[in-house]
């Protein structure tokens, strides 16, 4: 369950859902522009050591929406995982530290970053408006870049996929949540140390930072606390169903998008198997650590019959998980035994289907199956021409 | 109301409320906030202006002119949003105002040169690391993504490397 129906406003609720970015694009601006983000002065301080404004509004924002996604996750009104993969790119390790280099010398060369010029620029000054300017220039410039291929390779180097600390760590989101709220107060406490020796300044006032660090002592302790909800809150779904033929089809059409994994006893998996299965049997599930690994691939489980309950291996697993419907028995039955042709006449889907079925028999067995019968004599064909030729010639 | 340029909110509330406007967007949206990926929409819309072939037949702009205009993407409405939130904030807190901001040892020319270059240099940056401060650092490492974190140390990094030698732009 999630508080707000996202795909309704990325498809049919589209117009309310550009109303909402204006809205939430307000808030941003605003914020940035009262934290002081609109005046170049103000954002390279963090560079000279005088005022880390900067760095606290960054890190305390950070800390307060990490904990607000942990908590709410926690409480099952989110989908922590599902709303990261959709909110943030993939890791690509080595273009983003260059990237990332390059912007900080962008950042102390113009004043600003490309959020805080556009603010900047809103509120006059002509010197974030040069920066707007140059940042589309900036972004250009790479789009035509990305024609030189070794250029276009190392965009695409250190790739990591969708890869996040507590999966690194190991650790539950809300212990990651917590220890990073921690080092956070600890640098805010020592980045005011660094302002007193740098600028000289009086201490700020402690009420606001007292409130603030209570906050997020609160809610850390309130992250935690969710681990410790029913596991049921985190209700699983039975997986579905896949009947033999759907598996047949993606096996043949696209066997990069799925991972079969064979769990029967290892000598059936071995004596015959789906193709491209990997047999797997109950023993040998952890060394594949489907907890950890890419979600990309949908795992297809092939059983003796239908595969159910499922090893929590299996389940561990982060992508999607389809089970083979009547397991290697209906595979058999289905690609590995020659069909009987239709009889003349018969419909264009069942000539379809026997088509289909006669080819995946053939090419799993070796045995050549009967062609299929004539189309039927009132000229109706089974398989219909485009008109107009294919594309060279239309 | 005074003029009041540099009396800002104290940085941890502008934080907490920085982070309420991210978590809303998590929330609602599914999405973080971006700002530089907004700008390459408004860039490809441009050169489509002026060049229409030209986008058709590069490889690295056409993949946001494929469905419908290049505008026509939640970004760019947040963006517009950020902008007039800034133009609010600005005019109600007496900050708006026609300038150049630039240290004391350097002439508004350069300063405006200066602020150019640096923008190129981060919307360069910011296709390459797949995000800005706002898309990659802020959105990306409150969800605890591996490469947004590295990006932001990468970002202070940076900074830190070359200030110094910028110094006499700003002090």
């Amino acid at each position: 369950m999630t508080l707000f129906p996202f795909e309704w406003l990325a498809g049919a609720g589209r117009e309310v859902g550009l109303v909402v970015a204006v809205a939430i694009g307000f808030g941003f601006g605003f914020v940035l522009e009262r934290a002081g983000f609109g005046r170049a002065q103000k954002l390279v301080a963090q560079f000279y050591g005088d005022d880390l404004t900067v760095f606290k509004v960054m890190f305390g924002a950070i800390v307060t929406a990490m904990l607000g996604a942990v908590v709410l996750s926690g409480l099952g009104l989110m989908d922590l995982r599902a709303v990261s993969d959709s909110a943030t790119s993939a890791t690509y390790l080595w273009p983003m530290i260059a990237g990332g280099l390059l912007l900080g010398v962008g950042f102390i060369v113009s004043g600003y970053c490309p959020g805080t010029s556009l603010v900047a620029a809103a509120s006059g000054k002509l010197d974030g408006l040069a920066t707007v300017g140059g940042v589309i220039a900036g972004t250009l410039l790479y789009g035509e870049l990305l024609s030189v291929a070794p250029f276009a390779a190392f965009t695409e180097s250190g790739a990591l996929g969708h890869l996040y600390l507590y999966d690194l760590l190991h650790l539950p989101p809300a212990a990651v949540a917590l220890l990073v709220a921690l080092m956070a107060m600890g640098c805010f406490v020592g980045a005011e140390k660094l302002e007193r020796i740098f600028g000289g300044e009086a201490a700020p006032q402690a009420a606001p930072r007292r409130l603030v660090f209570a906050g997020f002592a609160a809610a850390a302790a309130a992250g935690l606390a969710t681990l410790a909800l029913p596991a049921a809150a985190a209700h699983t779904p039975a997986p579905a169903r896949l009947s033999p033929g759907a598996l047949a089809q993606r096996v043949l059409d696209a066997p990069w998008k799925v991972r079969v994994l064979d769990v029967r006893p290892f000598a059936s998996c071995a004596a015959a198997r789906v193709p491209g299965a990997e047999c797997a049997p109950p023993e040998k599930l952890k060394d594949l650590y489907l907890a950890d690994v890419s979600p990309a691939r949908d795992v297809v489980v092939v059983g003796e019959g239908t595969a159910d309950p499922l090893p929590a291996e299996i389940l561990a697993y982060r992508g999607a998980v389809l089970v083979l419907e009547g397991g290697f028995a209906a595979w058999k039955a289905y690609a590995l035994t020659p069909v009987a042709p239709p009889a003349p006449g018969a419909g264009a889907a069942e000539l379809e289907s026997y088509r289909a079925r006669a080819g995946l028999a053939a090419a799993l067995t070796g045995v050549q199956q009967a062609p299929p019968p004539p189309p039927a004599a009132d000229g109706a064909a089974p398989v219909k021409r485009k008109a107009g030729g294919g594309g060279c010639s239309g | 109301m005074q003029p009041n340029p540099t009396r800002f909110w104290n940085p941890y509330l502008a934080g907490a409320a920085l982070g309420l406007v991210l978590l809303s967007s998590y929330v609602v949206m599914g999405k973080g906030l971006g700002a530089s990926g907004a700008s390459f929409r408004l860039g490809v819309a441009a050169v489509e202006a002026v060049a229409p072939g030209h986008v058709a037949v590069a490889p690295g702009l056409r993949g946001v002119a494929e469905d419908g205009s290049p505008l026509d993407d939640w970004l760019v409405f947040e963006v517009l949003g950020a902008a007039l939130g800034g133009l609010v904030g600005a005019y109600t807190a007496g900050r708006l105002s026609r300038e150049a901001l630039r240290g004391p040892r350097v002439s508004s020319a350069a300063r405006l040169g200066l602020a150019l270059l640096g923008g190129v240099i981060m919307g360069f940056a910011a296709k390459l690391a797949r995000g800005c401060t706002s898309g990659q650092a802020l959105s990306g490492g409150a969800l605890l993504s591996a490469g947004s974190w590295a990006f932001m140390f990468s970002v202070f990094a940076g900074g830190y490397a070359v200030a110094w030698f910028v110094r006499r732009e700003w002090r």
